[in-house]
């Protein structure tokens, strides 16, 4: 059993933010991760990270927040946005200071370029490694920082004394067996759920373990029904292909070598928001214009030099996973399961329902991105909810003093469940149920869903889960309890089924279309019914549906287009 | 695409490893990672192996393909197939084996934190950015590359015979701070790699360069860093005299002065009748009274000069570049 003040379960942008945070106002952290930090997802950004500093060209935080808001199809909470596009200059700041290599202008400045729908060139980047250099620049001030940090230990579930968080269990991967955390106050960073998609940027870690180890513990989930497919993933594997390279002048062409998005969005073309941009390509590919299932993000006319450096990481990507240098020829592209906008319902401070509990990142929907995210606001929200978040759990930890009461009881419990998953030996293999599910995900709840699809994909997702039954009906072969990653794996899948499960029912739901979550039995934006936030709980297993209202301070809801 | 891989495996429960063939099925476009998963879920789901972002950037997936150090996730299988090989697949070296392709990385992040891995600035909060060109920040960008797979690691020869070498994924992330203009604290990091198992322990092997998967080519960033130590004057060290002996006798004669080295580099050795006899014997002692020289001194002289002033003209700039302002970046 160990204690401490404040325990940051996931140690990716967000997580390692807050942790740093944390330990600035004296208390004692503690970080719980599944990988090592620089391991964490947050590394595979790549474009950049949004604030209105207004070096490359006018901006102000007011015009960074109506972007957004519009961006969000009206979804995102105002105030919160509001927030996090006035405090995102100063983060940058403080990232610079902490010695993030930022690419420059020539007066020596951060350079900035345009995203989709950001309306400004808004965007700060570090080449086109930028999740890379955060990743290790908060690493390297977290070692700094002497906060202790359980590698390579998963996270099993929330311990409440009743009504406050007071810590959570693990498994210890490396020695094998369940360790109790006690904790004053718990932040979740534990990133998205992207795997529960064929074809996606995510890596195979983002398997929405925190959302679920919150929801199971009867904190709701908002908005989970928008998914963000990202425009320009590779076929052959889901990797991303930065947004940076259309900032940066690149064109989409259909099979006839047409720059199509000016046909959707005739006055962004391909800088429209990802799920306009998503949608279109994927229109292009069902009517026939589209070249093996893709369409061409054509980088040739920008030059080789510009080519090798500011995007020299999508080239090697490219050259890696697709066979094809961008120097040279346009990269096939398609959309991809990315980014999930809804997550645990969190305030502007990280807080949950739940005293003691704070989320922050990814896994979290603060609401600052609605049904849609723009490029380069998740490392913005990674930063500014991680500190805020940190700064949030310390004062709560300080101000409550109260020693936790954690019951040992729940280590035992953890203990006997995973010697019943280790010692099962009928069922299937987890990768039967997590190819399956991936595989309904991308059929009936991608980009484009109708009732009819995701009444088959609820379906498909219970009898999943029904097969699954707790983990008991699958066969975990590895049963040693050293470095385990078969059980790892299975415990993952349990976390994707419940996951899954929520989105597609939020998804069945909302009979409208907005942002990323687009109907077509249902091709319009509802605002009369559907300008509100799902909630799903935990109900007995299943999942209970709620809404809450929006909040809305200054830009009243209007027609969106690109 | 049919691909067999051999992998060495261990468990250490049962105390029990070799090298076992898995043969299985995967699109052309499969690379090694995905190998691995195919035998995991479809052969033995008991194999063990780290993994995570499959794109090159986590930096989870080092290991030994035919005994050199690859990430898995950037290692295409297809090309190894039609070259009819079967490739052994085993753990990173220079690191504790835990499970079959699982090394224990705490020897390796010791090593990082000892360099004190993080920019040493003053505590003054933040204003604006600092001012720095971007010809600054180039020079430090493929040390800021590395992904700490440990590849490098597993592949030192200095390591190999010193464990406690810091190596070259620490000596670069070293180099990565050394080079940065808004570092504080050059000097003192300078000092603390010019010491024992610091950088002049590289056996200049190059296999961290060779086995590097991100082009961060440590071996260099260790040369940036003996070369910051010797224009500092700092030659406490026997490796930073040793490269003394290499500038001045070339200055001076052309050549190298054999006899000089040893006695300059390590004048305790030079007492070693022992050693100095062998070294006689294999002809590296030539009569110290008669010194090689160069028909074209001139010729050397001027490389020399050349070099300086490139030096200085680099440092120079460097400084030209630092133009923070500190009052606008952090009052």
């Amino acid at each position: 059993m160990v204690r401490h003040d404040v325990v940051v379960v996931g140690a990716g942008l967000a997580g390692m933010r807050a942790a740093i945070e944390a330990s600035r106002y004296g208390v004692d952290v503690g970080v719980v991760s599944k990988l090592h930090p620089t391991r964490s997802h947050s590394g595979a950004a790549e474009g950049g990270i949004n604030a209105a500093l207004g070096n490359a060209g006018e901006d102000s935080p007011e015009n960074h927040t109506f972007f957004t808001v519009k961006g969000s199809d009206y979804l995102g909470d105002q105030d919160a946005i509001a927030v996090m596009c006035a405090e995102g200059p100063g983060d940058i700041y403080e990232l610079e200071h902490m010695g993030a290599v930022f690419s420059r202008m020539d007066d020596g400045r951060i350079a900035q370029r345009p995203f989709g729908a950001g309306g400004a060139p808004r965007t700060a980047y570090a080449s086109d490694i930028t999740g890379h250099v955060l990743l290790h620049v908060l690493y390297e001030q977290l070692v700094k920082s002497g906060v202790t940090v359980y590698e390579e230990w998963f996270a099993l579930d929330l311990v409440t004394d009743g009504e406050r968080c007071v810590g959570l269990t693990a498994w210890d991967l490396l020695h094998g067996g369940v360790q109790g955390i006690e904790a004053g106050a718990v932040i979740m960073a534990t990133g998205g759920l992207g795997r529960i998609y064929r074809g996606t940027t995510n890596a195979y870690a983002c398997t929405g373990d925190g959302m679920s180890m919150a929801w199971r513990a009867g904190v709701p989930l908002k908005d989970m029904e928008f998914m963000q497919f990202h425009p320009t993933t590779l076929k052959a594997n889901g990797v991303l292909i930065t947004e940076g390279c259309r900032g940066e002048g690149g064109y989409l062409r259909n099979a006839e070598g047409d720059r199509f998005m000016f046909n959707y969005a005739p006055n962004a073309g391909e800088l429209a928001s990802r799920d306009v941009v998503s949608r279109s390509e994927q229109t292009e590919i069902d009517e026939g214009r589209g070249v093996d299932g893709c369409v061409l993000l054509d980088l040739t006319h920008l030059g080789a030099r510009k080519i090798m450096t500011v995007l020299h990481g999508s080239r090697e990507l490219a050259m890696d996973y697709a066979g094809v240098d961008p120097i040279e020829e346009p990269i096939p592209v398609r959309p991809g399961s990315h980014y999930h906008m809804g997550g645990i319902d969190a305030d502007m401070w990280g807080r949950t329902v739940m005293p003691g509990l704070y989320a922050a990142g990814e896994c979290a929907c603060v609401s600052v991105h609605g049904a849609n995210r723009l490029g380069g606001n998740s490392l913005l929200e990674t930063i500014v909810f991680g500190r805020r978040s940190g700064a949030a759990a310390a004062q709560d930890v300080r101000s409550n003093g109260a020693h936790a009461v954690f019951s040992p009881s729940a280590v035992r419990v953890a203990e006997r469940r995973i010697r019943q998953l280790l010692y099962n030996f009928d069922g299937v293999r987890p990768h039967v149920l997590r190819d399956e599910l991936a595989e309904t995900m991308y059929e009936n709840a991608g980009i484009f869903r109708t009732a009819e699809k995701l009444d088959r994909c609820q379906n498909d997702v219970s009898e999943l889960r029904e097969r699954y039954a707790g983990g008991l009906g699958v066969v975990i072969q590895d049963k040693s309890r050293t470095f385990n990653s078969d059980l790892i794996g299975a415990l993952e899948l349990g976390s994707m089924l419940e996951m899954a499960d929520c989105l597609v029912a939020g998804a069945v739901a909302r009979t409208e279309s907005r942002g990323a979550h687009s109907r077509l039995d249902h091709p319009d934006r509802d605002d009369e019914n559907w300008l509100k936030h799902t909630l799903t709980s935990y109900d007995d297993g299943g999942v209970a549906l709620g809404y809450k209202p929006v909040t809305i301070t200054e830009h009243q809801p209007a027609v969106r287009t690109y | 695409m049919q691909f067999t891989v051999n992998i060495e495996r261990w468990n250490p429960e049962a105390e029990q490893g070799g090298v076992h063939e898995y043969t299985v099925e995967g699109p052309e476009t499969s690379t090694l990672l995905d190998v691995l998963d195919v035998i995991k879920d479809t052969v033995d789901g008991s194999l063990t192996y780290r993994k995570s972002c499959r794109m090159a950037v986590c930096g989870s997936c080092g290991m030994r393909m035919d005994g050199a150090a690859v990430l898995a996730c950037k290692t295409p299988m297809a090309p190894l197939v039609e070259a009819g090989r079967v490739p052994v697949i085993s753990p990173m070296g220079n690191l504790p084996v835990v499970k079959d392709l699982v090394v224990d990385m705490e020897p390796f992040w010791d090593k990082f934190r000892a360099v004190k891995p993080w920019l040493e600035e003053d505590d003054h909060p933040p204003v604006k950015e600092w001012r720095v060109q971007q010809e600054e920040l180039d020079r430090i960008m493929k040390e800021a590359l590395c992904i700490q797979c440990g590849c490098c690691v597993s592949e030192c020869n200095s390591m190999a015979s010193d464990p406690d070498f810091l190596g070259p994924a620490a000596l670069a992330k070293s180099a990565r701070f050394v080079g940065d203009v808004r570092d504080r604290d050059r000097k003192g990091r300078l000092e603390a790699m010019n010491g024992p198992h610091g950088v002049w322990d590289c056996t200049r092997c190059y296999f961290c360069n060779e086995r590097c998967p991100k082009g961060v080519d440590p071996r260099d960033a260790i040369a940036k860093i003996g070369a910051e130590i010797y224009s500092e004057g700092m030659l406490s060290d026997k490796g930073a005299r040793h490269a003394q002996v290499f500038d001045v006798s070339t200055r001076a004669t052309g050549y190298l002065l054999e006899t000089a080295l040893v006695p300059y580099t390590d004048p305790i050795k030079a007492m070693d009748i022992k050693f100095a006899m062998n070294l006689a014997k294999a002809g590296k002692v030539p009569n110290p009274l008669r010194p090689h020289r160069a028909k074209k001194l001139d010729e050397v002289r001027k490389l020399h000069k050349l070099l300086k002033k490139q030096e200085a003209e680099l440092r120079d700039q460097k400084r030209a570049g630092v133009s923070i302002d500190r009052e606008e970046a952090g009052s």
